[in-house]
């Protein structure tokens, strides 16, 4: 009888709470922002205006989403050692999250599956690595905006003529490395867009692809380095390039030499290559979009503490540019990203 | 149902075995429903006052921080007129100085355009275009970039259009050298002067954001809320998370904000419930729009909302925890008399009813004391009345047969037939079976006064004989009283009384008088004598118990008395008048009945035995 009645007095209790509670309260559906998760955001190189616009947009989820963001970035993109380095650091300071574009795809691949290891989630932001435990992938597709630029290219060449292609690093190319025993250790992005471009021109008998040039990621070695195929194929008629230092060095070799019969297709978009397809050195670009990049990279990191499902692969898409479209105003806003 | 009743009915209330009619009757017992009616009551007052309080109080806060957005936002609006109106002066004094400037390459104009270029800071670049779009003038120093277009910008399009001065969406100024910078631009078509000639151009002024941006930056309408600005097209023109917009990654719903040029209203179009403000500015047509999300200009509303559940919480909770003690203490009482009760009802009636609490309990266990106290007196009333009655009978019984009185007779008759006395051996036998022959009466209890009478004549003749013609005797009696109904042997012990005690001691010859009449429906039998009397003392003795002849017939006086108490009730029954050495006289007084009241009498008698 007396437990009875005091079951029954704790059920009202607990009806007429819950009842009262429930009146009122309502779960939010947003992000949580109380919470300061620590991302580390590790990109292929410390300079260059499309790195710079990726980190914008990662800053811009940043304040959003109210994350604590560490760049990091060695001073070159063909660093891998020093990538492995960054990423081992942030897995020992405990980063919530890494967000890594790999120099190589096979070369951080380890690193990644140590930071799985120590349950720290990592995704991939425009270049993926060769690790099963990424979350997600955020950025362009390669072999997509090669093919675009070789499209473009054969179009502004009219079907003939010989090509020469600036790529950036590449295992075939990155013999000082410590690394040999034919493992792959280019840049996923870099070899799918050269994929990309060669399996189009391969369409095209006219069409000679005649050298390839690797150029490490200064805009000096690059510029060294068209100067060089210029000279070793007279005959060369197109260019494309296939990174942003890669397509600048190439535009200003181009421009210093006058050469106006030289088609160029370049790649990214920093204000002084948009300069330069206004100057009509570089007649089409293929751009993708950083600002996007960094700032979904950072979203769907928090949305991967917090629990939420995210997808599997986010193409952030390719465009492009060339000086008709240029100051079209959905191009405008893709192309400049609107800084204070 | 009928089962039911008579299960209510019994004596021993026994615990019935389903247990759903067990919980029904502890859910109506006193102390669960005050507990459950004051609980309830209690709880819904505070609900309902709560919810009033709530709605009040919410429907406050939700205005005061509604009319406190759209102060915010009027303040912005206010602001940006100022920097709009700031922008347009500059473009006045740029396009009055190169009006009247006798031309435009003049050295004077290009200073005082510097001086103008360098006062402000969003101040990007200024030049003149001929309608053709080919470059007059500029800002110094700047540089005209191949392939710029510029025929096909908005600005030079609708300064051609119009000769109002026009404002520009956002866009990238890509005419000139150096860095391409977000612009907002302002133009018109002006006069000026070149070589001596007049000619019409478009001036141009763009401007960039900081100062826009600084403007904007300040409104805080709560954690998340924010402004933006829109031009006439719903273009934006500027947002505080612009690069996502332009990227796709964020989305403005500007539909309805573009139908209204002053207007606040609540969106959900985005899932999320947002207070929007809109406001125009007159001379651009631009659109301030404030966004502030609703459950934080709620946040009031939430605050009160934890605070009136917790209250809720904490009152219920006393509620309840005092309405359990409050009936507890108003049903322990109640409870507790009802088990004393169940006791008394099993059968004990010598159960103490001592229950404190209320002061209707109280009066009610006390009146249950009194009353069990009563019921106690009158099972012990009704106990000793049955016996004493059971004894008297017994005796009458015994009397009936008496074996002493027998064989004193028969010696009389024996003597009587040895002398030859046939004649009164006779009358003796005569009236000794006529005398045993009432006594017996068929066993009834009653008989008829006549009868009563002819009984204790026979004894008297029976007695004449044993005492030889030492008394006399006579028995007057009224027609009506020999119908009436009496209790049997009531004379015989009084006669014997007044033969042994009174007449037998006497050397004078002793006399028996016995009257019988009716007075006012009572039938008065008085026997005298005139004997020895009695003292005071014995007399008291002779009713209240004790002495009982032995040597008589063994029913004493008393036994009379209680009989006649017992039948007719305590008013009625003997009287003794004596006065020592002349006499006593008995009377005795019951109702009169006539024969079928009587039996009645005698089968309430039987029924009760």
């Amino acid at each position: 009888m007396k437990t009875f009645r005091f079951w029954l007095t704790l059920l009202m209790c607990v009806v007429l709470w819950t009842t009262v509670t429930s009146c009122f309260n309502s779960a939010p559906n947003y992000i949580n922002t109380n919470k300061t998760r620590n991302i580390h955001l590790i990109v292929k190189m410390n300079r260059g205006d499309y790195w710079t616009t990726v980190k914008l947009g990662a800053e811009a989820a940043a304040q959003e989403f109210n994350v604590e963001l560490t760049f990091k970035a060695p001073d070159s993109e063909s660093d891998i050692t020093e990538q492995v380095k960054m990423v081992q650091d942030s897995i020992k300071e405990k980063a919530d999250v890494i967000i890594l574009a790999a120099s190589s795809y096979m070369g951080l691949a380890q690193v990644v599956d140590q930071a799985a290891y120590s349950k720290i989630p990592v995704i991939s932001v425009d270049a993926e690595v060769g690790s099963a435990r990424v979350r997600t992938y955020i950025g362009s597709n390669g072999y997509e905006a090669g093919q675009k630029s070789a499209e473009r290219l054969i179009k502004l060449l009219k079907g003939y003529g010989e090509v020469g292609i600036i790529n950036f690093t590449n295992s075939t190319q990155s013999e000082k490395l410590e690394s040999s025993n034919g493992i792959e250790y280019g840049a996923r992005d870099a070899e799918e867009r050269e994929k990309g471009f060669l399996n189009y021109t391969a369409r095209y008998p006219n069409i000679q692809v005649v050298e390839i040039s690797y150029t490490t990621s200064s805009i000096k070695d690059a510029e060294d380095l068209t100067q060089l195929m210029l000279l070793k194929h007279p005959n060369l008629r197109g260019i494309a390039s296939l990174n942003e230092t890669a397509s600048q060095g190439a535009a200003m070799a181009i421009q210093s030499r006058g050469l106006k019969n030289i088609k160029m297709v370049a790649f990214d978009s920093s204000p002084s290559m948009m300069e330069l397809l206004q100057d009509g050195a570089v007649q089409a670009t293929v751009i993708q979009n950083p600002f996007n990049n960094g700032y979904l990279a950072v979203k769907h990191a928090v949305e991967v503490i917090e629990g939420i499902n995210v997808p599997e692969r986010v193409d952030t898409g390719t465009k492009l540019i060339d000086l008709d479209n240029m100051l079209w105003p959905e191009n405008q806003k893709l192309l400049f990203p609107f800084v204070r | 149902m009928r089962q039911e009743k008579s299960y209510s009915f019994r004596l021993r209330p026994q615990h019935p075995k389903g247990g759903k009619r067990r919980l029904s009757s502890k859910l109506r017992s006193i102390q669960v429903t005050i507990t459950l009616t004051f609980t309830s009551v209690a709880v819904l007052v505070a609900v309902v006052v709560s919810l009033m309080l709530y709605n009040k109080f919410a429907k406050t806060a939700e205005e005061n921080a509604n009319m406190n957005i759209q102060q915010i936002i009027e303040q912005v609006n206010y602001n940006l007129e100022l920097y709009v109106k700031g922008m347009r002066n500059i473009f006045e004094t740029a396009e009055d100085q190169i009006t009247n400037s006798p031309s435009v390459d003049s050295a004077l104009l290009m200073e005082r355009m510097a001086m103008l270029m360098g006062s402000r800071e969003d101040l990007v670049s200024a030049a003149v275009f001929t309608p053709q779009g080919k470059y007059v003038v500029g800002t110094a120093g700047q540089k005209l970039r191949s392939n710029t277009q510029l025929e096909t910008q908005s600005w030079f399009t609708t300064a051609k259009k119009t000769s109002e001065i026009s404002y520009s969406a956002p866009h990238i100024q890509n005419l000139f050298k150096g860095q391409y910078i977000w612009v907002v631009s302002i133009s018109k078509l002006i006069q000026y002067q070149e070589k001596g000639e007049l000619k019409t151009g478009i001036l141009l002024m763009d401007f960039n954001f900081r100062t826009i941006d600084e403007l904007s930056k300040q409104v805080k309408l709560g954690k998340r809320g924010y402004a933006y600005i829109l031009d006439q097209l719903g273009n934006i023109v500027y947002h505080p998370q612009q690069q996502l917009i332009y990227a796709g990654l964020k989305y403005e719903n500007v539909e309805p904000v573009l139908e209204y040029a002053y207007r606040s209203y609540l969106d959900e179009s985005t899932g999320e419930k947002r207070f929007i403000t809109v406001r125009t500015l007159e001379q651009t047509g631009w659109k301030i729009v404030g966004v502030a999300y609703y459950d934080e200009i709620v946040t009031t509303k939430r605050d009160l909302n934890t605070f009136l559940s917790w209250f809720l919480a904490v009152v219920i909770l006393c509620v309840i925890i005092v309405s359990v003690f409050l009936s507890a203490r108003i049903a322990r009482p109640i409870r507790k008399l009802e088990r004393t009760l169940q006791q008394v009802g099993e059968g004990d009636l010598n159960t103490r009813i001592d229950v404190s609490g209320a002061y209707e309990v109280e009066q009610l266990s006390k009146r249950f004391n009194l009353m069990l106290q009563r019921i106690r007196q009158l099972m012990d009333q009704i106990i000793y009345e049955q016996e004493t009655k059971r004894k008297g009978e017994l005796e009458v019984l015994q009397s009936q047969i008496n074996p002493h009185f027998l064989y004193n007779t028969l010696n009389s008759v024996i003597r009587l037939a040895e002398r030859g006395k046939t004649e009164e051996v006779v009358t003796m036998i005569q009236s000794l079976s006529k005398f045993f022959r009432i006594s017996l009466s068929k066993g009834n209890n009653m008989i008829t006064v006549q009868e009563e009478l002819d009984h204790i004549r026979h004894y008297l003749v029976i007695q004449s004989f044993r005492f030889k013609n030492k008394f006399r005797y006579e028995i007057i009696a009224q027609d009506e009283v020999l119908q009436c109904q009496t209790i049997k042997l009531i004379l015989q012990p009084i006669v014997e009384n007044a033969l042994y005690h009174g007449i037998e001691m006497m050397p004078d010859e002793g006399f028996i008088s016995i009257q019988a009449e009716l007075k006012d429906n009572l039938v008065v039998i008085r026997i005298s004598d005139n004997g020895l009397g009695m003292s005071k003392e014995t007399m008291k003795v002779i009713l209240t118990g004790g002495s009982k002849s032995m040597s008589g017939s063994g029913v004493g006086v008393r036994n009379v008395n209680e009989r006649i108490e017992l039948y007719y009730g305590r008013e009625y029954g003997l009287s003794f008048e004596s006065e020592i050495e002349e006499g006593t006289t008995v009377t005795l007084i019951f109702p009169a009945l006539a024969k079928g009241e009587g039996n009645e009498g005698l089968k309430e008698d039987e029924t009760s035995s």
